[in-house]
């Protein structure tokens, strides 16, 4: 009976409740009204200056002072963590200097063509054979030494971790907030602390990478464990495996595609900040597109941002494919194809492919040779030697590379192979900031769109915010929406975070990237989210869109500097453009899903009454889909943030630039100020549209 | 009387925050929904007690939920039973300690799963040798004894295969030879059919069938299907809410099931072919004609009717040894036909 009651709606209350979302927009407006007809507020009161980067500052003298005298923080802490992490790396670096680039080469063919195909082998050599060709081996070889360096140890590291929240529920709700909070942060903020602890140069670039680049690790191990089916892990048992032995036989090569997938994050987060380390000494590629940024020498940017590209095409595409080995006894294709089967029956391709066919049927004899004559040789381990005939095969190669490497001086990369980029691409640029600038009279042309977007949308949304809505103003009205997506704990968080920029002296400048933000985000959206719908609704689009999606979001932030710099030159615009192209792929990605997803039966009934396609799309597929949507802005703003420190290098004024600044003239308190401004707002603007997003999903459900 | 393999005494399973209290508190008449309802615990097993034969297969049959699942998995300790006692080669396995338990699993008695529980990242001849391995057994050796019970469930050539490239009952067949590489003297069946289609699943009934006559394991098999209990079981126990029911032969089962419960699946049971003169004979009685040949006690209702039809008088039942243990009239098989539990002595 009681049960029953409990289902049937209360009648509205009849006692009228103060709604304090209302309260808080009324406080808001009469504000406003106050602020613009009594008595103009003003700025964020000096006086409520919290000073931070003064403490700050004294820290950092004392962190010198006692780095020098040996305080036993440093001595048996930081300075040994410093100096083994510094070990790794000269060790790494100077093998890789040491190897013959074709032995390289070499060896990532090999490797690639055993656990991917023909293509992957050809794109992941290629890429790396491009950056010798862009005249960067050294550096390239820098960065990697760098990558393999923190990668190797965020595995060391993140795998346990991963395998110990699996196994224990109390560490996993340890450790999941930690994460998250970790994954909601910027990269650059980082970059920040270490700096403190370790100085500049390279440790503290591997350290900040590590830090930042272990969460998905040892997320995904985590899941994949938990996610090993209980009816296998019971028959484990049931045969009487001990947990190692369910662990390392079971449970480990279960959840491998899970590991590895989170590997490829790892290494792909890795290097985004490797890149970005070079604003802190990080040195290699980073460095190339930096130096020549400041210096506005567009070519050799460009030279730079085009081998962080190859070698994140590289580093992606070669763990990607270790995360697709699947189990099967017997290759579905036995022979080497690089062209797509469709393709087969054409003469030029099978020109093609005839005499590769060739090589690798030649190949496979001499690995079958090899096996058999280590297995006349020591008939012992014949098994271990006919099954591992492409792993001696391979071993055999590269050592005689090696040897011929070094008889005839290939160590270094030739010189003259190089492809300059530099002069034609100068010379492109400037031809296209004359020529692209203004078409003829019209107003088509970066000039004119660069002069709209910062007359027209910046600068009126930087005056609204600043001068018209006071800072209370904005703090209420924050407050307020917080309120009405989530409640009172997000309402009060929301506001004290504000008060929190306010306080460090920087409400100003949050302002101003606030407006740049909300214009990336906004472009973001008008852009995305069409596309989005059309590729939900064309398979055509999205097979087109995805390839460049992909692409995209495989960039590190830092290269997408180079080509709006060539067409927008310096300031805020180009730092909205470059956010908007890096932060697109979401938005179109989730937009595009959550239509696809919409229930058949849902569409199918609106079709059968009539609606016309247009009058579904709105009435029933945006409606649905609108979490997925959000979601997808979500992550764009999230992603706008990202850039912000970014778009800061291209002198887009506001937070991002102020730690660009302080970052270069060593003015330790002020970075962390900067930063911590950075990362109020990116909280804020996540969790509201988060709770904003979950409120769709639940309204959606019901 | 044959010897004792597995000794199930009492033995209860209780879900739910504070199971040993609940089993010590419960009375034996008060309901399991009851149960659940005033003290949120789920009664999963309740007070099971039974013995197991060496060589026989002891058939466990439950409709689901019954509690049988549950059953099979406390008797290697995959689920800890709250209560009683589980004697195996007169070892208390309740008792044992976690070294002694697994050396159970290892050596005295495997597993064959529903879901088949196979691991998916082994080639067929790793998941058979994989009790092997845990075990400790060198490569060559495990393989070696592998290949041997591959070739004996027919699954000759799969060897190099991954699971998920064969088909469901060839995968059961992978279950089946990974329980039996290890050689246990004892095999636990949690409905190991039971995802197969019609067809293999009978394929599948035969050639255990077969297997079992030469290897003489002692087996417990959980199944839902009661014609399947029938086909496979020396002897079968029927649960129901976590009790058991009924425990007997397929035929004495069928001839004198002891509730309503138990009479619902015996009706849809091909009686003329379980049903045997020693399951439907009378004692016999003073002054009576025996007329005919003497028929054996295992003799089918099928072979009877024609005896009877020609018949107006008691054909006698011999025993074993030609003692002469009760006769049998037409009224006697039809009524056993009609499925009509004698009233009168």
């Amino acid at each position: 009976m009681r049960k029953i009651m409990a289902a049937v709606p209360q009648p509205a209350r009849s006692k009228r409740t103060i709604n304090p979302v209302t309260v808080l927009l009324a406080l808001a407006a009469f504000l406003l009204l106050y602020h613009a007809l009594v008595n103009p507020i003003g700025i964020f009161p000096e006086a409520w200056n919290l000073h931070l980067r003064d403490p700050l500052d004294v820290f950092k003298k004392w962190v010198i002072v006692a780095n020098r005298d040996g305080h036993w923080m440093f001595a048996f802490f930081f300075q040994p963590i410093k100096s083994s992490v510094d070990f790794f790396i000269r060790r790494a670096e100077d093998f890789l200097f040491w190897l013959p680039w074709p032995v390289i080469v070499t060896f990532v063919f090999v490797l690639a063509n055993k656990i991917g195909k023909l293509p992957l082998a050809l794109i992941t050599s290629l890429s790396l054979l491009a950056m010798g060709l862009l005249g960067l081996w050294n550096e390239s070889m820098k960065t990697l030494a760098l990558m393999v360096t923190a990668v190797i140890i965020s595995l060391f590291i993140g795998i346990p971790l991963g395998i110990w929240t699996a196994r224990n529920d109390r560490a996993e709700r340890f450790l999941r907030p930690i994460l998250d909070a970790m994954q909601t942060m910027p990269a650059f903020v980082y970059l920040i602390p270490v700096v403190l602890f370790f100085g500049i140069a390279r440790v503290p670039s591997v350290i900040a990478t590590i830090i930042y680049a272990i969460p998905p690790v040892v997320r995904l191990t985590n899941l994949g464990i938990r996610r090993v089916p209980e009816d296998v892990l019971e028959a484990a048992r049931a045969f009487g495996s001990t947990p190692r032995q369910i662990l390392t036989k079971v449970q480990i090569p279960q959840a491998l595609p899970s590991i590895m997938a989170g590997v490829n994050q790892t290494i792909m987060m890795a290097l985004s900040i490797v890149v970005i380390a070079a604003l802190i000494g990080g040195g290699g590629l980073g460095d190339v597109v930096l130096k020549s940024l400041r210096r506005l020498q567009v070519g050799a940017a460009l030279e730079g941002g085009l081998a962080i590209v190859f070698m994140a095409v590289l580093l992606d595409r070669l763990s990607f494919a270790f995360s697709q080995i699947e189990h099967v006894s017997v290759e579905r294709f036995q022979g080497f194809r690089l062209l797509p089967e469709k393709w087969s029956d054409r003469a030029w391709a099978q020109a093609v492919e005839k005499p590769i066919a060739k090589i690798y049927a030649a190949s496979a004899k001499a690995e079958q040779k090899l096996a058999g004559a280590l297995s006349r040789l020591l008939p012992r381990y014949r098994d271990w030697w006919q099954g591992h005939s492409y792993l001696l095969t391979s071993l055999l190669v590269l050592l005689v590379l090696l040897g011929v490497s070094f008889a005839l001086g290939w160590e270094e990369f030739p010189q003259s192979w190089n492809l300059s980029l530099n002069q034609p691409v100068d010379k492109v640029v400037k031809w296209a900031q004359v020529n692209l600038y203004q078409i003829g009279d019209t107003f088509i042309g970066t000039g004119p769109f660069s002069d709209f977007v910062s007359l027209y949308l910046l600068r009126p949304l930087r005056i609204f915010l600043t001068d018209w809505l006071a800072w209370p103003i904005v703090m209420l009205l924050t407050a307020a929406i917080a309120w009405a997506v989530s409640g009172w704990r997000l309402a009060l968080y929301s506001f004290f975070s504000l008060m929190l920029i306010g306080w460090l002296g920087l409400w100003e400048e949050a302002a101003d990237t606030l407006s740049q933000v909300l214009i990336a985000v906004l472009l973001s959206v008008l852009i995305g989210v069409p596309l989005g719908i059309w590729s939900a609704r064309s398979d055509r689009a999205e097979r087109g869109l995805r390839p460049i999606l992909d692409f995209l979001q495989t960039i590190p932030t830092f290269v997408y500097l180079v080509p709006v710099i060539m067409l927008f030159n310096l300031g805020r615009v180009p730092g909205i453009m470059a956010s908007v192209l890096y932060a697109l792929s979401p938005t179109i990605r989730l937009t595009s899903l959550g239509i696809r997803q919409v229930d058949e039966a849902a569409v199918e009934a609106s079709e059968a009454f009539g609606c016309t396609p247009a009058q579904t799309l709105r009435h029933v597929q945006i409606p649905l889909a609108l979490p997925s949507i959000m979601l997808g802005i979500n992550q764009t703003i999230m992603m706008v943030l990202a850039m912000v420190i970014i778009a800061g290098l291209v002198g887009a004024a506001g937070l991002g630039f102020e730690v660009v600044d302080a970052m270069q003239n060593n003015k330790m308190g002020a970075s962390v100020e900067a930063g911590l401004a950075i990362v109020m707002m990116a909280i804020v603007l996540d969790r509201i549209t988060q709770a904003w997003a979950e409120r769709q999903a639940k309204a959606a459900n019901i | 009387m044959r010897n004792v393999k597995i000794s199930c005494r009492h033995v209860c399973k209780i879900f739910g925050p504070t199971p040993e209290h609940i089993a010590e508190t419960i009375k034996p008449e008060t309901a399991v929904s009851e149960i659940l309802e005033n003290t949120g615990h789920v009664v999963a097993v309740r007070d099971v007690t039974f013995d197991v034969y060496e060589g026989e297969i002891f058939c466990v049959m439950g409709l689901s939920g019954s509690g049988k699942s549950t059953l099979v998995r406390c008797l290697s300790r995959l689920i800890e039973p709250t209560r009683g006692e589980i004697v195996i080669n007169g070892e208390d396995v309740v008792a044992m300690n976690k070294e002694q338990l697994r050396d159970l699993r290892r050596h005295k008695m495997s597993m064959v799963f529903q879901r088949f529980g196979l691991f998916s990242h082994r080639r067929v001849i790793d998941n058979i040798a994989y009790g092997l391995e845990v075990q400790g057994i060198g490569r060559a050796e495990r393989l070696q004894k592998a290949q041997e019970i591959l070739e004996l469930v027919g699954l000759q050539g799969w060897a190099q295969h991954y699971p998920h490239e064969l088909s469901g009952g060839m995968q059961q067949r992978v279950g089946l030879a990974r329980a039996l590489a290890v050689d246990p003297e004892i095999l636990l069946c949690d409905e190991p059919f039971s995802a197969l289609d019609p067809l293999i699943r009978r394929d599948m009934q035969n050639e255990l069938i077969h297997l079992q006559k030469n290897l003489q394991k002692t087996m417990v098999f959980i199944t839902h299907d009661f014609l399947e209990a029938l086909k496979l079981g020396d002897r079968i126990a029927i649960m129901k809410d976590g009790e058991v029911v009924q425990i007997g032969t397929p035929e004495e089962i069928v001839a004198h099931p002891v509730n309503d419960y138990v009479y619902e699946f015996t009706k849809d049971v091909p009686r003329v072919k379980v049903l045997t003169a020693g399951s439907v004979m009378r004692p016999i009685r003073q002054k009576e004609d025996l007329i005919g040949k003497a028929v054996a006690m295992d003799t089918t209702l099928e072979q009877l009717i024609p005896l009877t039809a020609d018949s107006d008088g008691a054909i006698p039942v011999m025993d074993a040894e030609q003692n002469l243990v009760g006769i049998v009239n037409r009224r006697r098989v039809m009524m056993a036909l009609a499925t009509v539990e004698e009233e009168e002595a």
